[in-house]
């Protein structure tokens, strides 16, 4: 067989007359691509190695092998360059077959693009524009708007009159993630994305991480949006709104309004939504200096008992995979509330009794660079009666569209600083709960205090600091505790790994953090959306909050003054009756039964196969 | 001989309305394409590779608007081209077979089917327009003349079929690129659901399958076959734990009167799958099996190593969850003939009592009582009884097997792992002649066995009623012959020995004497084997029917099971209607293959290259000495990513006849 080898010959072929060198089995498309060459293209996203080759629009002419036959057309992508191939990417056959291509992709989408959230950021119009689609003649409105848009979920939509059957989400969700929540259904024009086992998306085994919305070309994927609900509140006189924002927020949005990637924005954050009319602005951050309170405290009790390993909790994706997912493992989660929720359950109880406001007019509004926070915002565990410790959740792609609605440019607003006196100072360990192994540094630091009555002579901790998916070190405590045996996990992939190494018994860890999202909340689910790239920002991000964190004259939780004002003046102690009460939860046995009988199968086969 | 009209083929355009001319060399030749079916003319062909017109006053646009139905109901809805393109050709045509204004002019179909034809990502939206587009290119005055009238186009008759070449070559016609594409879509249990159309034991044959399929597979034209068996296996394999696939008695489409009891003789693959089909039928089936377990051959001449027993057994059950009934030990000839059967008040009798009796060597000194002495079958059915924990086995010294066939193979195999320290495999033949499956054969080298080809057992040489040694001729290849085969001759003077402890001859087998009896009514074959008629299998007594090896002689699973289905549709005919019935898609791929109609094209545009993955397998060292499975089942990641390797060949071929097609004529 023809497997290519280091002693091949260079491999030459000509594109619109350049002559261009080739990698072994390399595409036409990457070729292409690799020498500055554009070729429009649609399903394909090289970041996530996936060409499955079904939207057709990268088509190029490709002069046959025998001169006298009529040119082929290639998909460019999963066509590889061949020697002395003659490639023309822009010749008039290769441009009206791309757009004819894209006109019968707009034959099956939804055409009110001004109504949607990714119009002007909408990779489908970028190719439409790039082919010169002038007519539409194919649309049909009644078929389109026919198709099926799930809104069962708190935290996602999936809107299949927007879908361009590109399948990287089915890829992200099942390669990237190893949730395969996502299979396709239907066959020919029926053709469509959806849950597995026609199960809708709240009742589905998907986790809502949100890493599929990241990679969707187009708007068939979005989170809930809940702008109008925050507008409500900001212009209702009588309710009291109480912002946060997540860790890793103010280092991913600045790139929205033309900031280097990975700037700090916080100041900006504060002054636009102090423009926006928010009555309190509060910080995230402080929330995970307390849960660092609750859950280096319960660790060591847990360690003192011989329980062990613990899970880390601040990760609502990672809680929905455990209970989806690892049900058995539920005993092992941390039952300390993620800093969202700590941050909700303090703020309509210490703040306005600190503050003298009226609790039942608060509102707390978080802004997150996650989609799963808004499910876990809806989870029964975590409020009483129809009062949630947190009211709504946006996501950092919603905040941006707020800011626009009130026609607020980020840049042209001066920084301002917190001012609540409260809950709004933050440690540098707070600062880096947004990057993988930080809620573990931060929870070293802290811990190293309790059992020692001294700090760590370096407040980094090296050892934690890599960003392969699977991390383990050992740290050393000191005291009667001793080494501890961690591990990190990012992405859902390394996070199964291990959970199946726990279930297996030959795992051996005391504390393990999981982060959903490869690269944790700095590439979350919630975040501004790309195009045709995924995930390129996470480490200008992540080194962002390291410098927050260096920046910060108090780097651990229980040195924060607010916290230590918090626990003197309200809790007490961690894991006291009250810090209980309003700081820990529990989670449930949500596995997805998916039995299927033949029948069934059947049953949706012969309708749409034919039995031979 | 039919008479082409008019047509496409190939790109070359014919047209002899206004008189004969000779047709261009590489036209199909049609001897025999006149009838569909008893008095009912095909009146005209639409392939891969072009259309055929016989009767000129066919519709070409209701034609090809029946084609395209067929596309765009069995388009996967995967690629732009085919899930958009092909509906919108429909409809236009459907319009203008109505005599409605048609959403798309002539020039708007041409451009869609050119766009579907160039840029499709498989085979069925890269063939499916080819005659359309030969069509129109070369009669569109005829379709502009079509269009014109003001009344609706008459609604022809005819039948689609689509196919693709793993399909045509599976003799269980398994719709292989459909089940390969459920794995890709996320949902093997939807591919599970798809084998289980046609046999119920699909991990076995995921196992031991000789892969027709992937012989045919036109991936090998770019890297290698698709693992299509090993796909089989991977689907079949994850059913298990709380979320395992349930078999419930609603499969069964209408149950049928208590009368209506079918008896099944032998547990075998072929019975098995009779049994299912029948069961879904609606049928009561008993199964009469001389043994005490089901499987036949798969259960007793497939090692374990190779498939575990609770593999077989798990789905062996199946038949019992459907409410069939297993009565054991009881075997034909011994315990009950075929008169008994009716006697009970069985219907139907389907036998599949397979081949159980080893074929002799016929060399002297052969004795069967000598100690040492084993027929391929005996051995094996040893080896079965050993691991089962009936009756212990133990080999030493050196083993000979003679045979070249897989059944030499697994006992070769086998017989390494019962003790013996070495085994030679004697076969007259080349190694490259062995009809055994070529991984099969890496397997024994690879563990070990020694091969001896080239050579042939001469005398059986024993002491004391036991097997000392074999006595050897080499053989020696001949010139070529107007046949162009190569045969063997002995070397004169070339004899010598070769000691053994135990020698093993599995060279063949043959139906298990006494198992038919004269008085039975069946005619046997010069062979030995049960005539049937392979258009219906059935034997020369009205309602007994034979298939598996008992009818066609050693053969494979999948020919077995094959047999099962088409046996089991043969017996409801026969029961429901008193004859056997024409089958449309059988005559369809009938027409197909003895016509050349199937187009042998090469991949036009390169395709990358990926080579298959391949089943987790022990070190050689190991496995030897064990008879748990060696190959383990593949990972989700692999079994995504060989699934993508598909190109699914599906092509579409229709026709159009005088008269509507019926399921149940007969044919002419």
């Amino acid at each position: 067989m023809n497997q290519p080898n280091a002693t091949d010959p260079l491999l030459l072929l000509t594109v619109d007359g350049q002559t261009l060198e080739a990698l072994p089995e390399e595409t036409i498309l990457a070729c292409a691509r690799r020498h500055g060459l554009y070729i429009p293209s649609l399903c394909e996203l090289n970041d996530i190695d996936h060409a499955p080759g079904t939207c057709r629009v990268c088509l190029v002419e490709v002069a046959s092998q025998n001169q006298t036959d009529e040119p082929l057309l290639a998909a460019a992508c999963v066509t590889p360059a061949r020697a002395g191939m003659n490639v023309r990417t822009r010749s008039r056959r290769a441009r009206e077959a791309q757009r004819l291509q894209v006109e019968l992709l707009m034959a099956d989408h939804n055409q009110d693009c001004a109504t949607c959230v990714r119009h002007g950021n909408c990779e489908l119009q970028d190719v439409a524009q790039f082919v010169g689609l002038h007519t539409n003649r194919f649309y049909d409105r009644a078929r389109v708007m026919g198709r099926t848009v799930d809104r069962s979920s708190p935290a996602m939509v999936r809107d299949m009159t927007k879908c361009v059957r590109c399948q990287r989400c089915i890829a992200i969700c099942r390669q990237g993630q190893t949730v395969d929540a996502l299979v396709v259904t239907g066959n020919g024009l029926d053709t469509a994305v959806g849950l597995r086992h026609g199960l809708s998306q709240a009742e589905s085994t998907c986790v809502t991480c949100g890493q599929c919305l990241l990679v969707c070309p187009t708007g068939a994927l979005g989170e809930r949006d809940e702008t109008d609900r925050v507008l409500d509140y900001l212009f209702d006189p009588e309710i009291v709104t109480v912002f946060q924002f997540a860790p890793a927020v103010r280092v991913g949005f600045g790139e929205e309004f033309g900031f280097p990637v990975g700037t700090n924005v916080e100041g900006h954050i504060i002054a636009a939504l102090r423009s926006l009319g928010a009555d309190i602005v509060l910080d995230t951050n402080f929330a995970a200096d307390v849960v660092i309170m609750e859950e280096s405290a319960e660790l060591l009790r847990r360690l003192g008992d011989g329980r062990r390993p613990t899970f880390t909790s601040c990760c609502p994706a990672w809680i929905n995979f455990a209970e989806r997912h690892y049900p058995d493992l539920l005993p092992l989660l941390s039952s300390t509330k993620s800093p969202q929720q700590c941050l909700g359950a303090i703020a309509k109880t210490y703040l306005p009794e600190r503050m003298g406001i009226d609790p039942a007019r608060i509102r707390v509004i978080s802004i997150m660079p996650c989609v799963a926070k808004k499910d876990e915002r809806a989870r029964s565990q975590l409020g009483a009666g129809d009062v949630q410790e947190v009211d709504l959740v946006l996501t950092t792609r919603e905040f941006a569209r707020l800011l626009k609605r009130r026609g607020l440019d980020l840049r042209s607003l001066t920084p301002s600083t917190f001012d609540n006196p409260y809950m709004s100072a933050y440690s540098g360990a707070g600062a880096i709960f947004g990057t993988t192994g930080g809620v573990m540094e931060a929870a070293v630091r802290t811990m190293y205090r309790i059992v020692n009555g001294h700090e760590l002579d370096h407040t980094e901790v090296a050892p934690l600091r890599g960003f392969e998916g699977l991390r383990t070190a050992a740290v050393e405590v000191g005291g009667p505790i001793g080494r501890v045996k961690v591990a990190m996990a990012h992405g859902l992939g390394p996070a199964r790994e291990l959970c199946e190494r726990i279930r297996a018994g030959t795992a051996d860890f005391d504390f393990i953090e999981i982060m959903a999202c490869p690269g944790g909340c700095v590439d979350g689910g919630g975040n501004l959306r790309s195009k045709k790239a995924y995930r390129r920002n996470a480490l200008k991000r992540r080194d962002t909050l390291f410098a927050i964190d260096r920046a910060t004259p108090v780097r651990q939780s229980h040195n924060n003054p607010q916290v230590q004002a918090l626990y003197r003046d309200y809790l007490e102690q961690p894991f006291s009756e009250r810090a209980h009460r309003l700081l820990h939860t529990w989670y449930s046995d949500r596995r997805v039964a998916m039995t299927l009988t033949v029948k069934d199968i059947w049953n949706e086969i012969t309708m749409s196969t034919t039995i031979y | 001989m039919t008479k082409i009209a008019y047509g496409v083929w190939d790109g070359q355009a014919v047209d002899r309305r206004a008189g004969e001319t000779a047709l261009p060399t590489g036209w199909p030749d049609l001897d025999g394409f006149d009838f569909f079916n008893k008095g009912n003319p095909i009146r005209a062909f639409i392939g891969d590779r072009g259309f055929l017109i016989f009767d000129d006053s066919v519709s070409l646009v209701d034609a090809f608007r029946r084609q395209m139905e067929m596309a765009a109901a069995q388009s996967c809805g995967k690629c732009t081209p085919c899930r958009i393109g092909a509906p919108l050709i429909r409809d236009a045509l459907a319009a203008y077979a109505q005599a409605r204004p048609g959403p798309i002019d002539l020039d708007g179909i041409i451009e869609l089917a050119r766009q579907m034809t160039d840029s499709s990502l498989c085979g069925l939206g890269r063939t499916a327009t080819v005659a359309l587009m030969g069509a129109f290119r070369h009669f569109r005055a005829d379709i502009e003349a079509e269009i014109a009238t003001t009344q609706p186009l008459p609604e022809q008759a005819g039948m689609e079929y689509m196919t693709a070449p793993c399909i045509e070559a599976c003799p269980s016609k398994i719709n292989v690129p459909r089940y390969i594409d459920y794995v890709r879509d996320g949902k093997p249990d939807y591919s599970l659901g798809v084998i289980l159309q046609k046999y119920p034991m699909a991990a076995t044959c995921g196992r031991v399958c000789v892969r027709f399929c992937e012989m045919a597979c036109r991936r090998a034209l770019v890297d290698e076959a698709v693992g299509i068996k090993t796909l089989k296996r991977y689907v079949a394999d994850r059913q298990k734990g709380p979320d395992a696939l349930h078999f419930t008695r609603d499969m069964v489409s209408r149950q049928l009167a208590p009368e209506m009891r079918v008896a099944i003789v032998g547990a075998g693959p072929a019975g098995i799958a009779c049994a299912y089909h029948l069961l879904l039928h609606g049928y009561h089936v008993d199964i009469l099996e001389a043994l005490d377990e089901a499987g036949g051959m798969a259960a007793i001449g497939i090692p374990s190593y190779r498939l575990p027993k609770d593999v077989l057994h798990s789905e062996t059950d199946i038949i019992t969850t459907l409410g069939g009934r297993f009565l054991f030990g009881q075997a034909m000839g011994r315990d009950f003939s075929v008169d008994d059967l009716f006697a009970r008040g069985y219907r139907a009798v389907f036998l599949g009592l397979g081949c159980q009796e080893g074929t002799h060597m016929g060399v002297a000194g052969e004795d069967l009582a000598t100690a040492g002495y084993e027929t391929g079958i005996s051995f094996l059915l040893k080896v079965h009884d050993h691991i089962a924990g009936i009756r212990k086995t133990d080999l030493s010294g050196d083993v000979v097997v003679v045979g070249g066939g897989n059944v030499a193979m697994d006992c070769a195999r086998s017989a390494l792992r019962m003790g013996a320290e070495r085994v030679h495999l004697i076969y007259r033949r080349t190694r490259a002649d062995m009809p055994a499956d070529p991984g099969e054969i890496e397997a024994a080298v690879e563990e070990g066995v020694v091969f001896h080809p080239l050579v042939n057992p001469a005398r059986v040489l024993s002491d004391a009623g036991r097997v000392t040694g074999i006595e050897l001729v080499a053989m020696r290849q001949t010139e070529i012959d107007a046949r162009g085969r190569r045969g063997v001759e002995p070397i004169p003077g070339s004899e010598q020995f070769m000691p053994c402890t135990t020698l093993i001859a599995a060279i063949g087998q043959q139906v298990q004497s006494g198992a038919v009896q004269p008085q039975d009514g069946l005619n046997l074959t010069r062979w030995g084997w049960i005539e049937i008629d392979p258009f219906d299998l059935s034997t020369s007594r009205p309602g007994v029917f034979a298939g598996g090896d008992c009818a066609f002689g050693p053969s494979t699973l999948i020919h077995a099971m094959s047999n099962g289905l088409q046996a089991a549709r043969s017996i409801n005919d026969w029961i429901q209607l008193g004859h056997t019935c024409f089958f449309p898609r059988t005559r369809m791929r009938a027409l197909l293959h003895t016509h050349k109609l199937l187009a042998s094209d090469c991949e036009e545009v390169p395709v990358k290259r990926e080579y298959r993955v391949h089943h987790p397998e022990l070190d050689p060292e190991v496995r030897r000495t064990m008879f748990e499975e060696v190959e383990a089942t593949i990972s989700d990641d692999d079994a995504y990513r060989e699934a993508r390797r598909c190109l699914r060949c599906y092509r579409i071929y229709s026709v159009i006849t005088a008269q509507p097609i019926p399921e149940g004529a007969e044919l002419s």
